[in-house]
């Protein structure tokens, strides 16, 4: 189990050896908050994306001399790792407007640090034509911005080169997620995540090279071992601590699909190949997959693939966690428990606090679904 | 009526008699302070009698363009006015619909949103033809109308207003406000009659202008509106634009406005206007009391709030549908608080700036709606930047604007108390 154990130790810290390795070689780092930002720009221009997290964070002090305690603990510990100069090898951020949380970071951050490269892009709350035209324009002025700052030419033969690159961990993370569906699968929820979150910290084409390496070390490995239920997991962002899959895998259950933006929404969706206008084929790639609950006209298709994940992983229950004041998901929770409830699944509702993955509570209400699953 | 009428016949029938009370009280002596509850007690009139006539209904949030619904016979309901009327008065406020809805969605979701979502579960109130949004400023809003409208049955269409505020964002609502009339036609199955939306918007900008002109005449001292009526023309500005109701209240107030400037006649004698309040976030619907407490207690006088700053001018093309699309899209992105709660922070805090400044405040008052987690992601910066260029403090405490069990009128009224002590007396 070579790989797995590589993969485990890559999500334990901020920084990796490659990553160290990365910018000792003088490379750059640009960090963003969003699943909306297409990752596939700064990988094109040669700068290493980094999507933030605060892993092991135990408090916000600083951060919360600017953020107030209604704000939501993932944007927060991100703050505070910031000011804790914890993200200092990063050279600049990428913000989005998909939530309120996220885009405010942006103010505090401009008016509260300095000489890093900041860009907002404005990420439309409904697909249609137009607003994939206009995020396609959005995403024109971030490659220019880029370019200028970084010294750098982003050319469409580079974007090209660079969806390629994307879609192949697409293709591979498929893959994996084909062996987690399995009735006995070779793989927890909990090293699924593991994996996810090493793509996160780590150069594109290494990354492939890793999931290549674990999808042809999984084929021979032993399977799981035995489980009570088969649990699906659904909800919002901030949900990227493997501890907290670990904790209902540790109860008996198996984590096996998700529909969260740290999964399955991340690489469902394939960036078609437009030769001619390749920010085009992004922003429409990144508006039309699966949905954020920022979009506003795509209520009925998240519970719809929330319920495609059950099927796919056939899951005998559905954990719907977010965290502790996002409104997207918390508003989202009226359709899906109709919609659950109409399909029969039964499905436990959890609201946590980031970084607060095995809390006593949690485990309570973890432990008493898993028994109501009769598993 | 209907049982499902139910909520919105209560809510008509008490502001009706908010009215009729105002009438008896006030009408000779200040009958300009019944003028707002007669537009919307006439307003509550036509929202109950809507389904009961056959009309579409449209339930819309506070930042929707009320002008093309008017143009084309359908009736907006504007949520917000709805929720704010309720905590006014119903016995119990907005609480009974806001603890259903906590039943199934988060306590950290707006109250307004949270009645909606009550209102619609308990059957009190008819689900709506349509539920139309625009997608500022809230994450709040986004979460629950197109959910409401999913879970419970009614068509829903959401103008999108991207965060920036160039010519090409411009550009996209305006494409996104057509769209909107087209959604509205193939609900109705009627074309808009641009004639009629013509005449709309010619009364919106007779509104409108008054408005501005209103703007300049409440900077003079003594303050000439009192400081209830600052923030109770928001609703019915938001409403009603392009009805002749509002046209001919804003030309009357102005007429009045007008005369008592010039004869220096203002809420309270000058010589008891000892402090000027501009108000930068929150409207206390439990208790807007608390405004001519203040008036009695520090001669503080609300002299501006953020919900009332509308500075949008009339539309002035109103040849051909591009060109209205094009002014409503800059009505709607200048809607107080979807602009300054959207978009970069430097907005809400420049506005906020002028806004002490025109009116010249000697602090500024943040009634940190709990729900609102994008301004209490600033507010630190906010209170320090208004401090740094006018040298004026900013008193900021929490509260829910439709539910005083998060901060009572007594608790807010005790951080006033601490803030005059600490910084005037």
């Amino acid at each position: 189990m070579t790989v797995l154990r590589e993969l485990r130790g890559l999500t334990e810290d901020l920084l990796n050896p490659t990553l160290a390795e990365w910018k000792a070689d003088g490379g750059k780092v640009v960090g963003f908050f969003c699943c909306y930002v297409p990752e596939e720009i700064l990988h094109a221009a040669g700068i290493m994306p980094y999507r933030l997290r605060a892993p092991h964070c135990t408090q916000t002090s600083s951060a919360d001399v600017y953020m107030s305690h209604f704000n939501c603990s993932y944007v927060r510990s991100c703050l505070q790792f910031i000011y804790e100069g914890r993200f200092d090898f990063i050279d600049g951020y990428v913000f989005t407007s998909s939530c309120d949380q996220a885009r405010r970071l942006y103010d505090v951050l401009r008016e509260t640090t300095n000489g890093r490269f900041m860009h907002f892009l404005s990420v439309p709350h409904k697909v249609s034509q137009s607003s994939i035209a206009y995020y396609r324009d959005e995403l024109a002025r971030f490659r220019e911005k880029l370019g200028d700052h970084f010294g750098v030419r982003v050319r469409d033969v580079d974007l090209q080169r660079s969806i390629e690159v994307y879609n192949e961990t697409r293709k591979h993370l498929r893959a994996l997620y084909q062996l987690r569906w399995a009735d006995s699968p070779a793989i927890t929820g909990t090293d699924v995540l593991n994996a996810m979150l090493a793509g996160t910290a780590l150069p594109r084409e290494h990354y492939n090279q890793l999931l290549v390496r674990l999808l042809a070390e999984l084929q021979g490995t032993e399977r799981v071992p035995d489980y009570r239920a088969r649990l699906m997991i659904a909800g919002g962002g901030g949900c990227d601590d493997p501890a907290f899959i670990q904790t209902m895998e540790e109860m008996g259950g198996l984590v096996a699909g998700d529909s969260l933006c740290w999964g399955s929404r991340y690489f469902w969706q394939e960036t078609e190949a437009l030769e001619d206008d390749p920010l085009l084929a992004l922003a429409a790639a990144y508006l039309e997959r699966p949905a954020c609950a920022n979009m506003v006209d795509k209520v009925a298709e998240r519970s719809d693939f929330i319920k495609e994940m059950v099927r796919c992983s056939n899951a005998d229950g559905v954990v719907f966690q977010r965290l502790r004041y996002c409104d997207l998901w918390g508003g989202q929770l009226l359709d899906v428990e109709h919609k659950m409830r109409q399909s029969g699944i039964p499905l436990l509702t959890l609201e946590r606090e980031y970084g607060t993955s095995s809390a006593g509570q949690l485990r309570t209400r973890i432990q008493a679904f898993l028994e109501t699953l009769g598993r | 009526m209907t049982t499902q009428q139910s909520l919105l016949n209560q809510i008509a029938d008490g502001i009706a008699l908010v009215r009729d009370g105002m009438v008896a009280r006030y009408g000779e002596k200040h009958p300009e302070w019944t003028w707002i509850h007669g537009l919307l007690a006439d307003y509550f009139d036509t929202v109950r009698r809507a389904k009961g006539e056959g009309k579409t209904v449209a339930w819309v949030n506070f930042g929707a363009i009320p002008e093309v619904f008017w143009a084309m016979d359908i009736v907006p309901v504007v949520c917000d006015g709805v929720t704010g009327s309720a905590c006014m008065v119903l016995p119990d406020g907005a609480s009974k619909y806001i603890d259903l809805a906590e039943g199934v969605i988060p306590d950290h979701i707006c109250g307004n949103n949270k009645f909606f979502v009550g209102a619609a579960m308990s059957g009190d109130i008819s689900i709506p033809d349509m539920v139309v949004q625009q997608s500022s400023p809230c994450d709040s809003n986004l979460a629950t109308y197109p959910v409401i409208a999913e879970r419970f049955g009614a068509s829903f269409f959401c103008v999108d207003v991207p965060y920036w505020r160039d010519e090409a964002s411009f550009r996209y609502v305006a494409e996104e406000v057509k769209r909107l009339v087209s959604f509205l036609e193939e609900q109705t199955g009627r074309k808009m009659d641009f004639a009629r939306l013509q005449q709309v918007m010619e009364y919106s900008n007779q509104a409108h202008d008054h408005i501005l002109k209103l703007n300049e005449l409440r900077e003079a001292s003594p303050y000439p509106y009192s400081s209830i009526e600052t923030i109770a023309e928001y609703i019915p500005i938001l409403a009603l634009a392009g009805t002749p109701q509002l046209a001919d209240y804003a030309r009357r107030r102005y007429e009045l406005t007008r005369d008592r400037v010039e004869r220096g006649v203002g809420s309270l004698p000058r010589e008891r206007e000892k402090y000027r309040l501009a108000w930068i976030y929150g409207a206390l619907a439990f208790d807007f009391g608390i405004m001519a407490w203040l008036e009695r207690e520090y001669g503080a006088v609300s002299v501006a709030h953020m919900n009332n700053n509308f500075v949008m001018g009339p539309v002035e093309d109103l040849s051909n549908m591009d060109s209205v699309a094009m002014g409503l899209a800059h009505k709607l992105v200048d809607l107080p608080m979807g602009r300054e709660c959207y978009g970069p922070w430097e907005t809400y805090v420049g506005i906020m700036i002028d806004l002490c400044r025109r009116y010249r405040a000697d602090a500024a008052v943040f009634a940190g709606h709990v729900a609102c987690k994008h301004n209490w992601a600033i507010i630190k910066l906010v209170k320090d930047r208004i401090y740094d260029e006018l040298g004026i403090p900013t008193l900021v405490f929490e509260c829910d604007v439709y539910d005083p069990r998060v901060a009572s009128s007594d608790d807010i009224k005790g951080k006033f108390d601490e803030f005059f002590e600490t910084y005037f007396e």
